[in-house]
């Protein structure tokens, strides 16, 4: 009898203490590994910034679960090894309350499966990878989150406008890289879907500075549409070689690099009619965006870049689908992400059973007069595509 | 998927190798230079190209200066730059083992691309001049390709002429065949290796700044130009002169033809496994190395 009660008194004392007001219980910290110096430092670095101010709106608003949030970041270098000690050691010990994800495609596939092994839910804002997502049943990752868009929708936009123009031939180049081939494979199997033919497709090595004879190549195929998966260097020099060599489809779209100001400064008047591909852009009119980016500029005294914007929403998507689940428990919070539907300041939320992002939603720029203007996808829009691209020598 | 090869497009592709090529023959000139009268090979070349970029670059966008008349300042300026180099550094492993020549070359080209990087930042940068294409026919000719061509034909010419024809290139030639005999006979040898250098990076100069035209340019922009053109001396025979021009075109139209039958990725195996069967057949290259 005595036994018993004592017995129910713990219990009791045990759900009590479960429930206690959580002020009394320290911050939630949560933890993660990121390239704050190395390659991808600039960028890990803006990533850095958008969860410092996602946690600190936060703990403004009175914190998570009662709780205050407090970040651990350490650097990785920009190493994916280093990454995959520094998340063992914030869950062994650190025993951090909860992750989040680290800069780029490979560093993000090589920390999963730390997570994956302690079944802790990790929001990846900056992976878009899809084979880190999308894998055999016997390998599949349970607690991973895509934020952004894959790679396959670079060149989405620009299929997409070309087909309701009625054109029928594409041309695909791509960076024989695993991000740049993605997007073109991408746009190929797009285009196919729209009854489109790809009259031509080739990688090219990263480096690459001649395309004399791909571009003699396309010049004989006589696409309609060029679509370059590419970074920055490279899309300069197709642009130029495109002119040197007469190249005249009716519409020319390139993957990353034609939305950085720096591609009209180097190109001038020839970047006219290109359009490029982005995951966010300042000026987009998602809920809060306006908001986040000024609150931004405050603090960092910086202008955003997407890196800044999907940092801050992935932590922004974690807190709410936790604060949703009332608890830090991974199975749980992983209902709720599974389930969650949600706009940001990066833009819509929805990932499927491999927790593959499906609503993000990339847009295409174009440069018209020297301003990029958002023209695809239509509700996202703040001018029209200008179509057809003249020839060289007229524009 | 593919696209047949017509006559027109090869053509195209050959015209596009011509014109490349005499821009690998001018530039490798120059490291056939060097390696014919000092027996070094200059690693930092293609670093010094860089810098002749860069010096027709702030020339024609900061003083507003025509960029092909920047042609002559960025040779002259790289002229005195090569001259610097021999005299501190270059001179000291002249006739040391060739490991020590590559070593120091090596070390000269990093801190050179660092300095670039430092000074210039790694920002692409590039001279929008002469774009766009003459039409001829069924084919292209890119406009800055075929004026780059023109200057690196003349340039190359002149350098022949002065090597042939003047007092001071048959010196140089005469110290290329054989140290000893030039220096009994009177050449100040030591005089000699300077100009010899300094002419050099006057012509990785003047190739850089014909690519600035072509190409944006980073300070990283010089090294392939280093293989390519150690590629361009060894398929013509190192340290031969003509041989440099052959293997500039033949470099030229190996590259444009294999990427059109095949892909961009395969032409420089093809470039190098090429090298590879001459090495094989031919070691002194084509024509035939030291004939000067």
């Amino acid at each position: 009898m005595t036994t018993k009660a004592l017995a129910a008194l713990i219990t009791a004392i045990g759900v009590l203490a479960g429930g206690l007001p959580a002020a009394a219980q320290g911050p939630i910290r949560i933890g993660a590994s990121l390239s704050l110096t190395g390659t991808y430092a600039k960028l890990g670095n803006y990533q850095n910034e958008g969860y410092k101010l996602c946690a600190k709106q936060a703990n403004e608003h009175g914190g998570l679960l009662g709780r205050k949030i407090e970040f651990v970041v350490y650097d990785d270098q920009s190493a994916p090894s280093t990454a995959v000690r520094l998340y063992e050691k914030l869950i062994t010990e650190d025993k951090v309350d909860a992750v989040i994800g680290p800069y780029s495609s490979p560093v993000t596939e090589a920390s999963a499966n730390v997570t994956e092994k302690y079944k802790k839910v990790m929001v990846t804002p900056l992976a878009a990878t899809t084979s880190i997502f999308k894998r055999p049943p016997d390998k599949k990752r349970y607690y991973l989150f895509m934020v952004i868009s894959p790679a396959e929708a670079y060149l989405e936009g620009l299929v997409d406008m070309a087909a309701k123009r009625g054109l029928k031939t594409i041309a695909i180049v791509n960076e024989d890289t695993l991000f740049a081939k993605a997007a073109g494979d991408g746009a190929a199997e797009l285009a196919n879907k729209r009854g489109m033919q790809v009259v031509f497709r080739e990688g090219y090595p990263k480096g690459n500075q001649d395309f004399s004879a791909i571009l003699t190549k396309i010049r004989a195929a006589n696409p309609e549409v060029l679509a370059a998966s590419t970074y920055f260097d490279d899309a300069i020099a197709i642009t130029r070689q495109m002119k040197e060599l007469n190249v005249n489809p009716k519409m020319y779209g390139i993957t990353v690099g034609g939305d950085l100001p720096e591609f009209y400064d180097l190109l001038k008047q020839n970047a006219e009619y290109i359009t490029g591909a982005t995951q966010w852009e300042t000026t987009l009119p998602y809920p809060g965006n306006r908001e986040f980016s000024d609150a931004y500029k405050k603090e960092f005294g910086r202008e955003p870049v997407y890196h800044s914007a999907a940092g801050y929403a992935g932590c922004v998507i974690y807190l709410e689908a936790v604060k949703r689940a009332g608890t830090l428990d991974s199975d749980k919070v992983r209902d709720v992400l599974l389930k969650l539907e949600m706009k940001t300041a990066f833009g819509d939320f929805k990932v499927d059973q491999d927790g593959f992002q499906t609503a993000h939603k990339m847009v295409t720029t174009q440069w018209q007069d020297g301003k990029k203007v958002i023209v695809w996808p239509d509700e996202l829009a703040n001018g029209k595509l200008r179509f057809p691209t003249p020839p060289w020598n007229q524009r | 998927m593919n696209v047949v090869v017509t006559p027109a497009m090869l053509g195209q592709v050959v015209i596009s190798g011509i014109l490349s090529g005499a821009l690998y023959a001018m530039v490798a000139l120059g490291l056939a230079l060097i390696f014919g009268v000092m027996r070094i090979i200059n690693v930092a070349h293609g670093p010094l190209l860089m810098l002749g970029a860069y010096a027709t670059y702030f020339l024609s966008t900061a003083l507003g200066i025509n960029p092909y008349l920047t042609v002559p300042v960025s040779m002259a300026m790289l002229f005195v730059v090569g001259v610097l180099l021999e005299r501190t550094l270059v001179f000291r492993v002249v006739d040391a083992p060739e490991l020590s020549s590559l070593l120091l070359t090596f070390g000269v080209s990093i801190a050179l691309v660092n300095l670039a990087q430092l000074l210039f930042t790694s920002d692409l940068r590039s001279v929008e001049y002469l774009t766009g294409a003459w039409e001829v026919g069924p084919f292209a000719l890119s406009k800055s390709r075929v004026v780059a061509f023109v200057f690196a034909g003349a340039l190359t010419g002149l350098a022949f002429l002065f090597l042939g024809r003047t007092k001071l290139g048959k010196a140089i030639r005469a110290t290329s065949q054989s140290r000893e005999v030039a220096m009994v006979c009177g050449i100040d040898v030591q005089r000699i290796h300077l100009v010899t250098f300094g002419l050099a990076a006057a012509l990785a100069a003047a190739g850089g700044a014909l690519i600035a035209v072509i190409v944006a340019i980073q300070p990283e922009m010089g090294q392939i130009w280093t293989f390519k053109s150690f590629l361009v001396i060894v398929l013509g025979g190192a340290g031969n002169y003509p041989g440099a021009l052959l293997g500039g075109i033949l470099l030229g139209l190996i590259e444009q033809v294999a990427s059109l039958f095949l892909t961009t990725q395969l032409s420089e195996v093809v470039a190098y496994v090429l090298l590879v069967a001459i090495l094989l057949v031919r070691p002194t290259g084509l024509l035939g190395g030291r004939q000067t």
